[in-house]
């Protein structure tokens, strides 16, 4: 009996308590109501500011992309427009061909070195492995004019290679491995150390883990990190403006000169020629249209790749 | 009073050697395990008794999980942890004896607290992962050892026609039905079980029990829980763990589950059983 008591006098101050609450809460509901009202008000219409220079630029790049490009665009050389002939402006092949060159030679050296430097960081603790990390951290603030430097009195002056198609994707490489780093780093970090665990159970070597069992976790962290790098490397300028020399032909060789989507765009915009300065915005949805599609399909490939063989 | 106490443990633990007249599978002798100097559990002596269930049981902190992942050496990649005492698996010294880290891994499996299958992996291959990874490649042997260990881990006929479906798409219970499937294609000779109950519902639950009982005639079992149910359900020998007062735990009593259970021969034990705390 003795015991009934003792349990329900803390039952009744609980009432209290609640009644308490109950009578607050209501009071204050319309208050808290409006502000909830106000706060979803306040997002939307940040969300529509936001939106609003990114539906615009669109906008620009489609109006005045569209009407400078046919199929010549794609498949000649450029020309230099003469007074007789002012619109004589050819295309962009080359460009399309060296960013494609450019993209393909740099992500060969960055992306191997970068995941396995990545993967090495996350599950290693040493004194090298957070002096990698601070300098991977320190290079992807670096700006980008800092990557065209280094490749050129590295690769063009001291390895005198020449102004070539291998100097730009060294510069994009040192610009694109950082990024790569630090995003499978933080992919790897992100698998559950269970999987490790239950790995090492099963009495696999921890390189075995990494391989069979960490990779193929990260996958998908790590392909969007790796897209993050190469689109960022394909857009650039700076760094490929003073290592390519602006090459004027469809060429894939490493050691040939070539040119760059973005260096056409800036090299277009400076021209006198009027009809040069229009081809600058069929450059640009170029140049988007490449790095859209490259972002998409990784993208699926991720998603297919993380639900297995369902 | 505490006095006696402590000396009727240490006599308690000094006699515990093989309550029964068994094969031993595995043998702990005085082991500690400890991290960065601080003691999480000692004075463990006792011995595993071959194809039979053993529970380690004791309230939180009391160091049951520190000491089943000290069997098969899982502390060995924690910076600071370090084990002493002797921990024999048929005789030979796991920490010290001929035996690799990784030959004492597939001799001793392990099933965790949550199911673990490998997200990216299909039920079938998460059942060979194991043997994968130890670089098995025929296929005629992976196929088998995938349909003995399922068919052991009482999972083959829910999963026969979908082993190409991946893991993930399988319930909480199956999932952890096929930790246990992989574990047991590598054959071990001993099953150790971290709570491997506790994130399952009571039916999925139930069929674990079931499951280890028909298992342990090929398998000896070591299995932590917090259950005290459940220990006395399925364990055949039971380890009485408790936090001493410098919170390091240590073992009170190891026994048959039926004396741990019924006669204990430690007062705290029975107050542990009868759910006087922890």
């Amino acid at each position: 009996m003795s015991d009934m008591t003792e349990i329900q006098e803390p039952k009744e101050v609980g009432n209290e308590m609640r009644g308490e609450i109950r009578r607050i809460s209501s009071h204050s509901r319309a208050r808290r109501l409006a502000v909830s009202r106000m706060m979803i008000a306040l997002c939307a219409i940040a969300l529509l500011v936001s939106a609003v220079p990114l539906v615009m630029l669109l906008y620009q790049l489609f109006k005045q992309g569209l009407p400078v490009i046919d199929k010549a665009f794609f498949t000649t050389l450029p020309s230099t427009p003469s007074l007789i002939a002012p619109n004589a402006t050819g295309g962009v092949s080359n460009a399309i061909v060296g960013t494609l060159a450019l993209t393909i030679y740099a992500s060969v050296m960055a992306i191997p070195v970068g995941i396995l430097v990545g993967i090495y960081l996350a599950e290693t603790e040493s004194k090298l492995a957070s002096s990698l990390r601070v300098i991977a951290q320190t290079m992807a603030g670096a700006p980008s004019i800092l990557m065209g430097l280094f490749a050129f009195s590295f690769v063009v002056r001291d390895l005198n290679v020449g102004f070539s198609a291998i100097a730009g994707s060294f510069a994009l490489a040192v610009l694109m491995l950082p990024v790569i780093v630090i995003s499978t780093e933080i992919a790897v970090r992100n698998v559950p150390n269970t999987l490790r665990e239950a790995g090492l159970a099963l009495g696999a070597k921890p390189h075995v883990i990494s391989l069979r069992v960490v990779l193929p976790a990260s996958a998908s962290g790590i392909v969007t990190g790796t897209i993050l790098a190469v689109s960022r490397a394909v857009g650039e300028t700076a760094p490929v403006m003073l290592v390519i020399a602006g090459g004027f032909t469809n060429s894939w060789k490493p050691f040939d000169p070539v040119s760059a989507l973005p260096l056409s765009i800036y090299e277009n915009a400076k021209s006198e020629w009027p009809s040069l300065r229009a081809q600058v915005w069929g450059i640009a949805l170029v140049l988007v249209v490449f790095i859209f599609v490259l972002s998409l399909s990784a993208r699926i490939w991720a998603s297919r790749k993380q639900q297995v063989k369902n | 009073m505490e006095q006696e106490i402590m000396t009727e443990t240490h006599s308690g633990t000094a006699v515990t050697a093989s309550p029964n007249r068994q094969a031993i599978a595995m043998q702990l002798k005085d082991v500690a395990v400890s991290f960065n100097g601080r003691t999480a559990v000692r004075d463990c002596t006792f011995d595993v008794a071959k194809n039979r269930v053993t529970s380690l049981i004791g309230p939180s902190g009391s160091g049951k999980t520190t000491l089943l992942r000290a069997l098969n050496r899982l502390h060995d990649l924690t910076s600071g942890a370090k084990v002493s005492g002797h921990i024999l698996l048929e005789g030979t010294d796991v920490y010290r004896g001929d035996l690799t880290v990784t030959e004492l891994r597939t001799r001793v499996g392990m099933v965790f607290q949550r199911p673990n299958p490998f997200p990216t992996m299909s039920i079938y291959d998460n059942a060979v992962s194991g043997l994968r990874f130890n670089g098995i490649k025929k296929k005629a042997l992976l196929d088998e050892a995938a349909e003995t260990s399922l068919r052991a881990a009482a999972l083959w006929d829910s999963v026969e026609g979908r082993l190409k479906v991946a893991a993930s798409n399988l319930s909480g219970g199956e999932q952890q039905r096929l930790c246990i499937a992989r574990a047991l294609a590598m054959d071990p000779e001993v099953l150790l079980m971290d709570e491997p109950t506790s994130a399952l519902d009571p039916i999925a639950t139930l069929r674990i029990e079931e499951l280890m009982t028909t298992l342990k005639s090929r398998v000896t079992i070591i299995i932590v829980t917090h259950n005290m149910q459940q220990a006395a359900r399925i364990s055949d020998d039971c380890a009485f763990l408790l936090m001493g007062e410098d919170r390091a735990g240590e073992l009170i009593e190891f026994d048959t589950t039926e004396k741990i259970f019924n006669n204990p021969r430690d007062p705290r034990t029975l107050d542990y059983t009868l759910g006087r705390f922890g």
